[in-house]
């Protein structure tokens, strides 16, 4: 039997004290692919064995947050399963979730939809159509879900992209702004101060707090985006999105 | 929505309000791996204060108040109480003690003012306030554009009220007086030199002006958090109670309406059992941490669980105190008329 952990460049895996109502397990220390794809695939065999007083749980780019009632639930017993999961197997190598989906997402680069797209190509020494083009050739993958109702971290563009964020903040970039930084792309649902740099934005929602299902995107999931003009633009109704699910399952 | 003038529309219209106040339960819980945050009341004991003047349930909203409250007027009979940071609170122009249960009857106006002590004030009503329920909770998160937003002009909806009731009465709690919090490192504490948090450990601290729901700057007496290396980190979850330090070295506690995650470095958390006694101390207002074990912490939570399930037992009937009768009368003769229910009270 190979060792759980020993075979790899990542981990393991260290569990800590997040206050006294949380447990974190964290998978590694930066985003990277083989560490995100380990937090979700630990997010979905732990939903399986879920205690009780378990309250809530996050997993993020690079770690998995546990909310429990510390008096229904001693540290030390979800501490055992949480260990005994670690154990069980290389959570490094479980690849992508199973039921992920793949969408398609409308957006209008550049003028008043990207007004940042010019910087932006200053930055990357690259004219804007390339930054449009490169932009729309990437396949991202969901690595996690936070900061805002329903905005969506993006992994992950290539290297051209790496330029940090701004040190000012814009107050408000608004609901469906395609935001760039660091290789990510990030991608809000309401309206969030921000200091990354808007390109393009789209009419997708991902959060609608009145729907069914009020969050679309889930961690995992693929996107990439399709360059349209102000004409299909408006032609999108923000809150009808099951026309961009591109094609169920992985 | 009924008709107007049947006499059939309960609830309480809001004649103006301070922008900060909020209709608040015990929060929106289970939907932070999607971004977003409890929201839900900054101080649970005043909340839980509130369902026991009045036999609520414990998901029942009310209205938070932010340092200043507003002017009501009542449609139909209503059953409230005040809770928290006492406020001054007037019936008819006429003062009442806080932390108790009254009645309402339709017409009759409720002002709240400024707070005499700690930060948040509660107006509760029976049944609590029936506003629009949005992911499980009533919760306002504004910075998210969740819940109802409390403004001038609008009828606060309420369940029916009952015609009588007896008007219950609760003591002061303690934890305004609380200035000693619980604190436990957390899992970026050894991006911050020993020598730091021994600091923060030993430091007068000073809560800022600049603070909300969102969360509270703190200043340390020695001045701000100082690291060598960077303080961002990849982006992580973040728990309530959270202690970030920003660049500039001033250390935040992160609350109930702050983001989900975040990329600074976190030197601390605080303890559950004190979110709340936090949440009250004023701006200018001084305390200090000190460190304790997760047990110590579980077993503090556990006497705050146990100081709100007490709270019903410690209610006790409104007894009409003899020096209030005095203001009674002149209330009554410089109004020139009563519609009775302070009668009903004795």
């Amino acid at each position: 039997m190979s060792s759980a952990s020993s075979s790899t460049a990542f981990g393991p895996p260290v569990i800590r004290l997040a206050g006294d109502m949380g447990i974190l397990v964290e998978f590694g220390d930066r985003y990277h692919p083989s560490i995100n794809a380990a937090v979700l695939a630990f997010d979905a065999a732990f939903e399986g064995r879920r205690p009780a007083a378990v309250i809530e749980t996050v997993p993020t780019f690079r770690s998995f947050l546990i909310r429990f009632d510390p008096l229904a639930l001693p540290f030390d017993t979800l501490h055992q399963l949480l260990s005994e999961m670690l154990e069980s197997r290389n959570w490094y190598e479980s690849g992508p979730p199973t039921r992920r989906r793949k969408w398609v997402i409308p957006a209008v680069y550049g003028g008043m939809r990207g007004p940042d797209l010019a910087e932006v190509a200053d930055l990357m020494d690259q004219r804007e159509d390339q930054v449009i083009d490169s932009h729309a050739a990437t396949l991202f993958t969901v690595a996690m879900l936070g900061f805002s109702p329903g905005l969506a971290y993006l992994g992950q563009l290539s290297e051209i992209w790496d330029f940090p964020r701004r040190t000012t903040l814009n107050p408000e970039v608004p609901a469906g702004a395609v935001l760039v930084a660091v290789r990510q792309t990030v991608l809000p649902s309401t309206p969030i101060p921000t200091g990354w740099r808007q390109i393009a934005r789209t009419p997708f929602r991902s959060f609608n707090p009145r729907s069914d299902t009020p969050f679309l995107l889930q961690p995992g999931d693929q996107l990439r985006f399709e360059p349209v003009d102000e004409a299909a633009y408006a032609a999108y109704s923000a809150y009808d999105m099951d026309a961009l699910l591109h094609e169920e399952g992985a | 929505m009924s008709a107007r003038g049947s006499g059939a529309e309960t609830g309480l219209e809001i004649l103006s309000i301070a922008p900060t106040a909020t209709i608040q339960d015990r929060g929106r819980i289970g939907w932070l791996r999607y971004g977003v945050t409890s929201s839900g009341a900054m101080d649970d004991h005043a909340l839980a204060e509130g369902q026991a003047l009045l036999g609520n349930g414990c998901d029942d909203a009310a209205l938070e108040f932010a340092g200043t409250g507003g002017r009501f007027r009542a449609h139909g009979t209503l059953w409230l109480a005040c809770s928290g940071a006492e406020m001054a609170l007037r019936v008819n122009g006429a003062p009442r003690p806080w932390r108790q249960s009254f009645r309402l009857d339709g017409g009759d106006i409720v002002e709240i003012g400024a707070v005499h002590e700690g930060v948040y004030g509660y107006l509760h009503v029976k049944g609590g306030f029936q506003t629009e329920m949005v992911l499980g909770s009533r919760s306002t998160h504004q910075r998210a554009g969740l819940g109802h937003r409390p403004a001038a002009g609008q009828l606060l909806p309420v369940l029916p009220q009952p015609a009588d009731m007896t008007a219950l009465s609760l003591p002061r709690p303690d934890h305004f007086d609380r200035r000693e919090l619980r604190l436990l490192w957390g899992p970026q504490s050894d991006v911050f030199p020993r020598a730091e948090r021994a600091r923060l450990l030993a430091a007068e601290i000073t809560v800022s002006p600049r603070r909300d729901r969102m969360g509270m700057r703190i200043e340390l007496d020695s001045g701000p958090i100082r690291a060598t290396e960077g303080l961002t980190i990849a982006s992580d979850a973040i728990n309530p109670g959270d202690i970030q330090v920003a660049g500039d070295g001033t250390p935040t506690v992160l609350l109930a309406d702050r983001g989900s995650s975040g990329g600074y470095a976190r030197i601390a958390t605080l303890a559950s059992a004190d979110m709340a006694a936090l949440a009250q101390i004023p701006a200018g207002g001084v305390f200090r941490f000190r460190l304790v074990s997760r047990d110590q912490a579980v077993e503090a939570l556990a006497r705050h669980r146990r100081a709100l399930d007490s709270l019903a037992s410690k209610a006790v009937p409104v007894t009409r105190d003899p020096r209030d009768i005095p203001d009674l009368l002149s209330y009554n003769l410089v109004s020139g008329a009563t519609n009775g229910d302070d009668l009903d009270l004795d």
